[in-house]
């Protein structure tokens, strides 16, 4: 990491803020302390004794076995955990941008100082407050594939379906992603109502009196504007889609007919109902991996175009 | 980089709490000689009531202190446990976990002669829990027959007999899907109520009755404690056949049924459903749900070769590492006695028995619950049952059987033959895993 000279301007910014944290140097050591605890238990040293699990068949009882790394030769060349990756990027790909587009749309119809709004604005960030395993079982009533479902008795004052929905493999994928949308685009409404706030109102007025459409405001001062909110959005997303598991495994456990199952989904199918923790953990470090590359490349790439804009 | 003695004082005062965390971490008493003894249980709050008035019959009978866990993801939670090195002292779970535990070293072997009264076990019984290296591993608890429910009342009002056959079960679906059984005037009635989800191979569970009843099978045994995949037979396909057409049958399973597993398919107690082939441990609550008048259990349908159902069980499991085995062995004991078999079979506060079939000879099903049902399942699991193969690591198998079942059923255009053949792959790789492929 290369150091930067402080500016002129910086300097007293800087020694004001050492001054008003005026204390020993332990003090914030000691006040992370519980924080780097707990992470140290619970996240630090379960991804080292998983990375050490990747390498040995996992017998406790009977002693490890040294495998090297068979688990990830045989997580590799397994069909099944390819067919799970190719669901989780379709997912992924699917949940990460119908919930920008969703929650920009709500951001944009919603964004504003009026009261009503702020009502409005709470009833639908609800899905990101509520617990994703009560979501999957509401979900999964409202899609009950016969013309007596919510969802299809919806459908059929235009005609259509009744639909199979989780119930067809076909259609199973899909349905997953519209939940997935649905509860993230909330949260996505959020962040970019931020945005919007931080964007320089005399733009929209120098806009006006230069007469630009809607689209083209849109275009060229809304969403240069939010560049900084979006990718936060798009990191956070990537990271959620890869290692998405709770709405698939209450929605559909994988099925039907494996159409659902995801890189999570497998690994617990492996890990906790056939025992196989070395090869769940040799799946679940090269998710870690995939997670780690992506995170930096999105970081490097929206860097690079920060610096370039 | 230099490293400040301040630093060292943080991180060194740092890894020091975290030594002690690690030392005082959990409140785990197995293994622990002078701490009560660990006993868990796969159950929901219901079994788990039950099994707490036997353990206090045994507590006030012997004064063993026992701390006593019902776990509902028990696979899971006994496989953190096992992690640790601190496994319950002894535990009680399905029967056909026992190549799954023996094979990982979870549980240690036992003789009938160690146990006080396990003389009082048919030697059947006891051989049924013989691992792969010829050793008995757990105790037998309980045993049960898979039995087939009815709406009683639907039956009735519709005016059609007892099913005999899987053309009489089919028919009855049907009927109860098209004909309005609970009067309301509403299409909102189903026939069968399956748990259909690959999941832990549910579907597996359910179906294979209707596999053995068609003349197929999972695995025979190949000699010298090896078995093959017989999967991929005529009459297995049969069987997928019969099942696929309750499938594609519009109403004759409950819609959804193949993302769906016990816990989740309510149906027949709410009144949504009218056939349901599941175990007796049911009828206590449908009888507190739905009522003891509206639902009866019915012989099994005859399918073309036979009227077999899937026979179960769950066997009493000692920890490996546990330093209380005489204690634990005590506890079996008490488990497995007249005392405790019938206390697990009235289940007089939950209704919901832990001792389904007592596996007790001392113990008379009618003279305990004096209930024709249970007469029923008795005399099934005698004549006509057959079991998953314990001595292997079998939920693999079942896993893969459900994942295959659940794909073939997915779709009415399905192609059988080569979803067997898949299915087939599927399993014989699995024995190979395991080592006992023949």
């Amino acid at each position: 990491m290369t150091t930067v000279p402080l500016t002129r301007r910086a300097r007293p910014l800087v020694a004001a803020r050492r001054g008003m944290l005026s204390g020993p140097g332990w003090l914030p050591w000691v006040l992370l302390l519980p924080a780097l605890l707990f992470a140290l238990m619970f996240k630090f040293i379960p991804m080292v004794e998983g990375l050490r699990m990747s390498l040995f068949k996992v017998q406790p009882f009977l002693g490890d076995q040294w495998v090297g790394l068979e688990n990830y030769r045989t997580v590799l060349t397994d069909s099944r955990f390819r067919s799970a990756l190719g669901h989780t990027l379709l997912l992924g790909i699917g949940q990460t941008v119908g919930a920008l587009v969703l929650g920009f749309l709500l951001a944009l119809l919603l964004e504003g100082q009026t009261r009503s709004l702020w009502v409005l604005r709470t009833a639908i960030f609800l899905p990101v407050v509520t617990a994703v395993a009560v979501i999957g079982e509401v979900w999964r009533i409202l899609y009950f594939p016969t013309e007596t479902g919510f969802v299809n008795s919806i459908a059929g004052w235009f005609g259509l379906g009744p639909f199979g929905f989780l119930n067809d493999p076909d259609q199973a994928l899909v349905s997953v992603m519209v939940v997935g949308v649905w509860t993230a685009a909330p949260y996505n409404m959020v962040i970019i109502l931020a945005g919007l706030a931080g964007i320089d109102r005399t733009l929209y007025e120098a806009a006006a009196v230069d007469g630009v459409s809607r689209w083209q405001r849109i275009r060229y001062i809304v969403l240069p504007g939010l560049r900084p909110a979006i990718s936060v959005l798009l990191t956070l997303a990537a990271i959620r889609s890869l290692r998405i598991f709770t709405e698939v495994f209450v929605l559909t456990g994988g099925g039907p007919a494996g159409s659902t199952e995801v890189w999570m989904t497998r690994v617990f199918s492996l890990g906790f109902q056939r025992n196989d923790l070395g090869v769940a953990s040799a799946a679940s470090t090269l998710l870690l991996l995939v997670t780690v590359v992506l995170t930096l490349g999105m970081r490097l790439l929206t860097r690079q175009k920060e610096s370039g804009s | 980089m230099r490293i400040s003695p301040r630093r060292a004082a943080a991180a060194l005062s740092a890894m020091a709490l975290v030594g002690s965390l690690s030392a005082c971490g959990g409140d785990d008493s197995a293994g622990d000689a002078g701490a009560p003894l660990e006993f868990w249980t796969r159950s929901g709050p219901e079994g788990a009531t039950t099994y707490k008035a036997i353990l206090a019959a045994f507590t006030a009978k012997t004064g063993i202190q026992v701390n006593y866990q019902g776990v509902l993801e028990f696979d899971t939670q006994l496989q953190t446990k096992a992690s640790s090195k601190k496994l319950p002292d002894l535990w009680v779970n399905d029967a056909s976990l026992l190549g799954t535990y023996q094979g990982q070293g979870y549980t240690t072997p036992v003789e009938p002669g160690q146990i006080e009264g396990g003389d009082a076990i048919d030697a059947a019984t006891w051989q049924q829990n013989k691992g792969l290296d010829g050793q008995l591993y757990g105790v037998p608890y309980s045993r049960q027959a898979f039995g087939t429910l009815v709406r009683v009342d639907w039956r009735k009002k519709l005016g059609l007999p007892q099913p005999k056959t899987w053309d009489d079960l089919t028919a009855l679906a049907t009927a109860f899907a098209t004909k309005d059984p609970d009067g309301n005037g509403k299409k909102d009635t189903y026939g069968m109520v399956v748990p259909g989800s690959s999941k832990n191979g549910y579907i597996g569970w359910w179906g294979i009755s209707y596999i053995w009843q068609a003349g197929g099978d999972i695995l025979a045994p190949a000699g010298e404690g090896k078995y093959k995949s017989v999967i991929n037979s005529p009459q297995t396909r049969t069987g997928l056949e019969f099942i696929r057409r309750q499938f594609c049958t519009p109403g004759n399973v409950v819609p959804g049924s193949l993302n769906l597993t016990t816990s989740e398919a309510p149906f027949f107690q709410e009144g949504k459903a009218g056939i349901y082939l599941t175990g007796p441990y049911a009828f206590g609550t449908y009888d507190k749900i739905l009522g003891k008048d509206k639902y009866e259990v019915v012989p099994m349908p005859k399918g073309p070769v036979s009227t077999t159902t899937l026979g179960d069980g769950e066997n009493i499991y000692f920890g490996a590492g546990s330093q209380k085995s005489d204690e634990a062995k005590k506890l079996a004991a008490f488990l497995i006695s007249p005392e405790g078999q019938e206390i697990g079979m009235k289940a007089e506060e939950s209704k919901y028995p832990t001792v389904r079939l007592p596996v007790n000879r001392g113990v008379d099903v009618h003279k305990v619950l004096g209930d024709p049902r249970w007469d029923l399942i008795q005399k099934q699991y005698l004549d006509d049952t057959k079991t998953f193969v314990w001595s292997i690591k079998f939920q693999p198998i079942r896993q893969a059987l459900g994942e295959g079942v659940n794909a073939m059923m997915s779709s009415c255009d399905s192609d059988l033959d080569a979803g067997l053949k898949k299915l087939d792959q599927a399993i014989t790789a699995e024995l190979k895993a395991q080592d006992v492929l023949g």
